[in-house]
């Protein structure tokens, strides 16, 4: 049997138009009412989870965020953040929070955050994020929580940061560790590649002359990657100007998107001449500091959540993390989403967040 | 309702993203040219060398004018960067020697939960 469906006829779709345009009229005048609401208005407040600063050190930041539940897992959580990007995108606004939701899960959650470098830190290295922050923040961690095991988990570049952490501290005291769209074979990160081409990019010249590579910069690199989709988001903007939910979210995204980091000189030269040019954590050759850090060496459980629609962490360049580490207990889940929405917005609700409760949970006792 | 295929409204939003996508893909195949990489390195590495230029001049402009430059400026926050630091330290080590000497918790003075937690199947609760 066919099923069938009624669709309109045009007599129906001719009693529909006064509806329509009536419609049309209302959202009309609600564009012009919120247009002038949005231009005097500042936008929701961002990362407003209750947290403490546990300690500050030039660039890094280390927060614990008050716990919310009555019991809390043994082992606590440090969040590394990419340092190209603030923190407060896993923690939003109330009801749309990464952080807030782990602790509504009753985790004991710290998070490594940056602030922009100064000039004079345009001399950090890799080695200074890798042996000097993370495992800094880790002991303050241990210290404050009580506990030894932590686990970590690293948000893009921060999961690059904690891939490197881990494998050159494989006896611990990191116990899990979650990586979110991190790359591991940077020559498919396709255009990222193109714009570095060792031929035509000369690293040195730019940081030797600029110290801090500036955040106009990176974010240009990024929005190259999508470049009509600024517009595109203002065209969707303007339409949708009267549904306050929408604003709200694309405010929301659009002020962390712009929020951009400058990148340590010394640190972007690194970036680019290991892991751009010679994409040495691809090859196993990467060190740091004169410490190898491959990945086979990394043998805890491990989680990496890819995007399926990822254009800046491409799935051909994260998808490796899970077939190099040497850790029995590994699984990569590849959600539908791009790089940002994986982790925040709607999707992320639905989709990341309790997978990752349920695989951490578990591992966290 | 009326068909969607037949709401001006929807073939517009349909189109801004049938423009979007063919453009992004249009301009990602041209830039995934070595050709694009090295004029838009060579324009940036021109960029670069005049913003270095300019910050020289501005320099010495403002040490004429008896002015603090940017750099003066810059060393002066990194100062008190460094000062809030050793302070955060400092009530690190007074918080530690008061909690060492028994005395009740200070700042995020609300008693931490028990780390007691199981996981929901562990709990009977189910997944």
């Amino acid at each position: 049997m066919t099923a069938t469906t009624a669709s309109p006829s045009p007599v129906d779709d001719f009693a529909a138009i006064p509806t329509r345009i009536q419609d049309e009229v209302n959202r009309a005048i609600q564009r012009s009412i919120k247009g002038v609401e949005y231009i005097a208005s500042s936008g929701p407040t961002l990362g407003s989870t209750p947290k403490d600063v546990l300690h500050s050190r030039g660039t890094m930041k280390l927060y614990h965020y008050r716990p919310m539940a009555d019991e809390i897992y043994r082992v606590p959580i440090l969040i590394v953040m990419a340092t190209t990007n603030r923190g407060y995108i896993l923690d939003l606004v109330p009801g749309q929070s990464f952080i807030e939701f782990l602790l509504k899960r009753g985790y004991d959650v710290y998070m490594l955050d940056w602030t922009a470098p100064t000039p004079e830190e345009k001399n950090l290295r890799m080695e200074d994020y890798v042996l000097d922050f993370i495992p800094d923040s880790i002991r303050r961690v241990q210290k404050d929580s009580g506990e030894t095991d932590v686990s970590v988990i690293g948000y893009c570049f921060g999961g690059v940061l904690s891939t490197l952490y881990g494998a050159i501290f494989p006896d611990g005291p990191m116990k899990n560790l979650i990586c979110f769209t991190t790359p591991v074979d940077f020559t498919k990160m396709e255009l990222f590649h193109n714009f570095s081409d060792r031929r035509y990019f000369d690293v040195d010249r730019l940081v030797d002359s600029v110290g801090n590579v500036p955040p106009e910069m990176i974010l240009t690199s990024f929005e190259m990657l999508r470049p009509a989709s600024r517009v595109a988001g203002q065209v969707q903007l303007w339409e949708n100007i009267w549904n306050d939910e929408f604003v709200k979210s694309y405010r929301m995204f659009d002020r962390w998107a712009t929020d951009t980091l400058p990148l340590a000189g010394e640190y972007f030269r690194t970036i680019t001449k290991d892991l751009m040019w010679d994409n040495k954590l691809f090859t196993d050759t990467m060190t740091v500091g004169g410490r190898p850090a491959n990945l086979a060496a990394i043998k805890v459980p491990i989680l990496h959540a890819v995007a399926e629609h990822d254009h800046i962490v491409p799935y051909e360049a994260a998808k490796h993390l899970i077939a190099k580490v040497g850790s029995t207990d590994k699984q990569e889940v590849i959600l539908k989403g791009g790089h940002v929405s994986l982790v925040a917005g709607a999707n992320a609700i639905k989709r990341l967040w309790p997978k990752l409760d349920s695989w951490l949970g578990e591992r966290s006792t | 309702m009326a068909d969607n295929k037949n709401d001006p409204a929807e073939i517009w939003r349909t189109m801004v993203g049938e423009m979007e996508k063919g453009f992004n893909t249009f301009a990602n195949q041209a830039m995934a040219s070595p050709e694009f990489s090295k004029v838009v390195n060579q324009a940036g590495s021109v960029s670069a060398g005049a913003q270095k230029q300019m910050g020289d001049m501005m320099e010495k402009y403002l040490t004429g004018m008896n002015l603090p430059s940017r750099a003066q400026m810059t060393n002066f926050g990194e100062r008190l960067a460094a000062i809030e630091s050793q302070m955060s330290e400092v009530v690190s080590i007074l918080r530690d020697m008061h909690q060492a000497a028994g005395g009740a918790p200070i700042g995020d003075a609300t008693p931490r939960p028990p780390r007691t937690k199981r996981p929901p199947s562990n709990e009977g609760e189910g997944a």
